[in-house]
């Protein structure tokens, strides 16, 4: 299933709602990864402690990211790298270019990198008549199937054994058995002879540190590392929020980034690169390029409610904890990033809240991204601004619109609202039955599609309040235990006017 | 300033201005520097015990499907390689040049085999030479026992690609360089200054593995399949 | 002591029931609430769909409501939550009214809490023998931190089965308009958590927020079960006149 751009996120989601393999694999796959992070978390201890440090130290570094941006720029070419800085996607893409084309590359490996993704690299390379290789073996796959990762852990989540195993196969020009270790043995051994061969590796960034400009990869595979050692030029492609202050800063980071992604306590590689190889190494790159991208980044800094995002990891753990995107999968979000964190980061980053479509509307805000997010960004809270400032930029639905209006002027004065609830008792008359109503009518359509409505009550407690209150009266009379509760109520309430204590949660 | 320099500007200038502030010049204060201060002390109790340090860092190798296993002498260490590589029928071998390695004389225990000592010179043997072997046989740096972590930064004698093309990789750890937390290892780096800083510092934590299918864990996708880390007593 | 009752526009306009019931239960400990005529709604539905104007001229008739209140309590942990994260920022343009907010805020508690952290109850001497399950809300857990409160008084109900339920913190995809809007990805999650709910085999179902319950129980009928779903004020309340 290919999701195209012209379909709304419902009309996707539809689609992969549909699709029961999808369905199922999804929800499996984000339920291991979740209960990994669960117990990794448990097992490490003082959870909510390092996650505000993580936090912490995410916030110091995106507020002072000039600062330890330049630091990184400057030391990472002390050490031989040429950094280049590109203000969007294109421009990156036009760097990249040009260093393959001077060095007459042939074929690029590439392990895996979002913003790769993000600024649609592949195609641009193999427009410019250079092969391009997606070496981690997810990214393989669905580059072998021209899709887009449908997770940022496991790209290829939407695929199944046997789907896996015809396109490899194809690959191969032999039939492969749909089993795991005939095909990820494949995929070693012709992607071997790649790494080999290629001239240029590009790797993506999953931080870098200011103190002394090096770059570091955290993966599993060890693809990562065969792009940085084997192949001649390296160019790594890094948001540039990517930075973190020092070495000391990476141990948090590499602390909270794989328990969350996949629970595990490191990732099998974490490697540190700086520069290119020294004069009398044997292997590393010749020559280094990092390429800094902004790309509707710098938009996020200096807004109270969105510099928060730059805070982000990329560790997938809202994905996995998003209820909304474990029934309807990656593809159904339409961009380059899924879940929680692409359905806010989409349209902040293109700062267009009139293009971007109903990705923000597809969440119950039921807050369990932000719980699970190990540098505690606020998604929930995100993705009520978003619906805010597309409102106020008049783009909202009208009918929704006018509904609001009506909701003001009800809500504004209660005995309007009294009035309404009589009016409504009346108007849903025909459609009762048995207490609740199921008729599919009218805005209520969705809702009575899958469940039954209950009708209005009469009297509503505003209306019943005046006989209430006699009875309680005389229960309040007769209470029995009064005093002690009396008493603490007094001591809370004495303790608010001191300040001393109160009822906030945070 | 040549163009490279002269877009740094432009593209901090403008983050400055999204801040809405000049650039800092001097180091802005970083008072959440590091881990947090309950897991210093926690991982600084544990340092101190050098046997738990060992059992630790055992346990989570083990955990993450690697082999491990300590010994008190070179010679326990020796036989112990030599008799897993000829059961796995190992013929090629590649390692780094390295002082314990040269007193462990492996090359003259499995003489039948192609040996490759990693000197830096002639890239593409070399490159090759590891791209061909069984068996990576490399000394680490550090290790790390609160998650298992082997260390390896490159250098002349210490070519990556022997801890990643083999197919199984033995690092022999010394236990005197085994510290408790990731940040000891990190302040160690940070100390070792611009100059001296090796191009490739690797952590290595286990077999190359990868869940991209089915999410059915497979081992050795690209980087060793089986690794084996030796802790040799030495203090 | 002036204790006030925040109704909630769902629990005012469709279950009465539980706002009568939570009011008998504070009655029996000589707390006589009174209920301010002025309250509409928190203004969450306006306020989560981005309308902050509309939200923001419902929530001063709550501001105003409740200001000579000591203690307001509400039988909705997402109402509760709203005021609790979101009215500062609802008024933070206005000092006088980010004031009234903040006192507001002090002062409100979702019912649960109220019972245990402010009047110390957790035995309401209660009997109820049935099996039970508890789906806690989101709003209530994550926005308010209200996890063990109902559980705490659920387990002293004398003859009451409290049943597990899997996967108990997914959201139940209600969502306000989001169940309206995106009705078939809401119609996914409910089913899947009515699928939960009926696993455990309970006869009652029990929560701390209306909208939830109302989008289960919905759900439930739907598939023409019959399941009693009910809300923990009309629980205890029912427990309590069995004993009383
Ligand atoms: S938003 Fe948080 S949880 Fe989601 S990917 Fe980013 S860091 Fe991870």
């Amino acid at each position: 299933m290919k999701a195209t751009n012209e379909q709304t996120v419902l009309e996707r989601a539809k689609q992969a709602l549909n699709d029961e393999f999808l369905r199922n694999a999804v929800k499996l796959t984000t339920e291991k990864l979740k209960n990994g992070r669960l117990s990794a978390a448990k097992q490490l201890g003082n959870w909510e402690e390092w996650r505000e440090r993580a936090r912490q130290i995410r916030q110091h570094t995106i507020a002072h990211l000039d600062y330890y941006l330049n630091q990184f720029a400057d030391q990472a070419r002390k050490q031989g790298v040429h950094v280049h800085f590109a203000k969007d996607g294109k421009e990156a893409v036009e760097i990249a270019i040009r260093i393959a084309i001077s060095k007459q590359a042939q074929t690029v490996v590439k392990s895996k990198s979002m913003v790769s993704e993000e600024i649609h690299m592949n195609e641009a390379l193999e427009q410019n008549g250079i092969e391009s290789v997606e070496t981690d073996l997810g990214e393989y796959i669905i580059q072998l199937a021209g899709e887009m990762p449908s997770h940022i852990i496991i790209p290829a989540i939407h695929k199944n054994r046997k789907q896996i195993a015809e396109l490899l196969s194809r690959d191969a020009n032999e039939t492969l058995a749909p089993d795991t270790a005939v095909l990820a043995g494949y995929v070693r051994k012709k992607l071997r002879e790649k790494f080999l061969a290629a001239d240029i590796g590009m790797t993506g960034c999953n931080f870098a540190i200011a103190e002394t400009g090096s770059i570091v990869l955290f993966e599993n595979e060890g693809n990562a590392r065969m792009v940085s050692t084997l192949p001649k030029t390296q160019i790594t492609l890094m948001g540039m929020e990517r930075i973190v202050p020092t070495w000391d800063d990476l141990e948090v980071m590499a602390t909270m980034l794989p328990r969350s992604a996949t629970g595990q306590r490191l990732t099998v590689y974490m490697s540190g690169i700086t520069g290119p190889r020294r004069p009398d190494d044997g292997d590393g790159p010749e020559e280094m390029h990092v390429i800094i991208l902004d790309n509707g980044r710098s938009l996020q800094l200096g807004d109270p409610e969105f510099q928060e995002l730059l805070h982000c990891i990329r560790c997938g753990a809202c994905l996995n904890a998003c209820p909304v995107y474990r029934h309807i999968g990656g593809h159904s979000y339409g961009s380059t990033y899924s879940g929680p964190i692409g359905a806010v980061l989409k349209p902040a980053l293109n700062k267009n809240v009139l293009e971007w479509d109903d990705v923000a509307n597809a969440s119950s805000l039921c807050g369990a991204c932000y719980e699970a997010c190990p540098v505690k960004i606020p998604l929930h809270d995100m993705l009520v601004y978003l619906r805010r400032r597309k409102n106020e930029a008049g783009a909202g639905l009208c009918s929704e619109k006018w509904m609001m209006k009506g909701f003001k002027v009800v809500m504004a004065k209660p005995h309007r609202l009294r009035a309404v609830l009589k009016a409504g008792r009346l108007g849903q008359m025909p459609l009762v039955r048995d207490g609740a109503i199921s008729a599919h009518l009218g805005p209520l359509k969705g809702w009575t599609a899958y469940r039954r409505f209950p009708a209005l009550a009469k009297p509503s407690f505003r209306e019943r309040w005046p006989h209430l209150q006699a009875e309680l009266k005389e229960k309040a009379r007769r209470a029995s235990v009064k005093e002690h509760v009396q008493l603490r109520l007094k001591q809370i309430r004495e303790k608010r006017t001191k300040k001393t204590g109160g009822n906030r949660d945070e | 300033m040549n163009e490279q320099e002269q877009a740094q500007r432009q593209f901090i200038v403008n983050i400055s201005q999204r801040l809405g502030r000049p650039m800092p010049k001097t180091p802005p204060e970083h008072p959440f520097r590091g881990a947090p201060p309950f897991w210093k002390e926690h991982t600084r109790a544990i340092a101190a015990d050098p046997a738990r340090m060992i059992a630790q860092f055992i346990e989570c190798w083990q955990q993450a499907g690697g082999e491990a296993k300590s010994f008190p002498s070179l010679d326990g260490l020796r036989t112990f390689i030599v008799d897993t590589a000829t059961e796995m029928k190992a013929r090629a071998f590649i390692r780094h040049r390295h002082p314990l390695l040269d007193e462990l004389k492996l090359e003259e225990e499995l003489s039948e085999s192609d040996w490759t000592v990693w000197d830096g010179q002639r890239p593409e043997e070399m490159k090759n030479k590891a791209n061909a072997a069984d068996i990576g046989v490399i000394v680490a740096d550090y290790a790390v026992s609160a998650t298992g972590t082997i260390v390896t930064m490159s250098s002349a004698d210490k070519g990556r690609s022997v801890s990643l093309l083999p197919p199984m990789l033995i690092a022999i750890v010394p236990a005197s360089c085994i510290r408790s937390s990731l940040g000891e290892v990190m302040s160690q780096i940070s100390a070792i200054g611009m100059e001296r800083m090796p191009a490739g510092i690797h952590f290595i934590s286990g077999p190359s593995r990868s869940a991209d299918i089915e999410n059915d864990l497979t081992i050795g996708v690209h980087g060793p399949g089986i690794v084996y880390a030796l802790i040799f007593e030495d203090r | 002591m002036k204790v006030s009752i925040m109704i909630t526009c769902l629990a005012d306009a469709i279950y009465p029931k539980v706002g009568e019931a939570m009011a008998r239960i504070l009655a029996r400990y000589g707390i006589e609430a009174d209920f301010p005529q002025l309250q509409t709604c928190c203004g969450q539905p306006a306020f989560n769909s981005g309308y902050w104007d509309e939200a923001r001229a419902s929530a001063l008739t709550m501001l105003e409501a409740f200001q000579e209140s000591d203690f307001v309590v509400t039988p909705s942990g997402s109402c509760a939550g709203m005021i609790h994260h979101y009215y500062l920022k609802l008024f933070e343009s206005d000092e006088a009214r980010y004031r009234q907010a903040e006192e507001l805020i002090d002062k409100t508690y979702e019912f649960s809490r109220f019972l245990v952290h402010v009047m110390g109850v957790t035995d309401v001497g209660a009997h109820f023998p049935h099996k039970v399950t508890y789906h806690p809300s989101c709003h209530g857990s994550r926005l308010l931190g209200v996890k063990d409160e109902p559980l705490k008084l659920l387990e002293h109900v004398r003859g009451l089965e409290l049943i597990p339920l899997p996967y108990a913190e997914d959201c139940c995809g209600f969502g306000g308009t989001f169940s309206v809007k995106m009705s078939d990805i809401s119609g996914a999650m409910v089913s899947e958590k009515v699928d939960h709910v009926l696993e455990t085999k309970a006869e009652v179902l029990v929560g701390i927020d209306l909208g939830c319950l109302m989008n289960i129980a919905g759900h439930l009928r739907h598939r023409g079960q019959s399941l009693r779903v009910m809300h923990l004020a009309e629980l205890l309340d029912e427990g309590m006149g069995v004993t009383a």
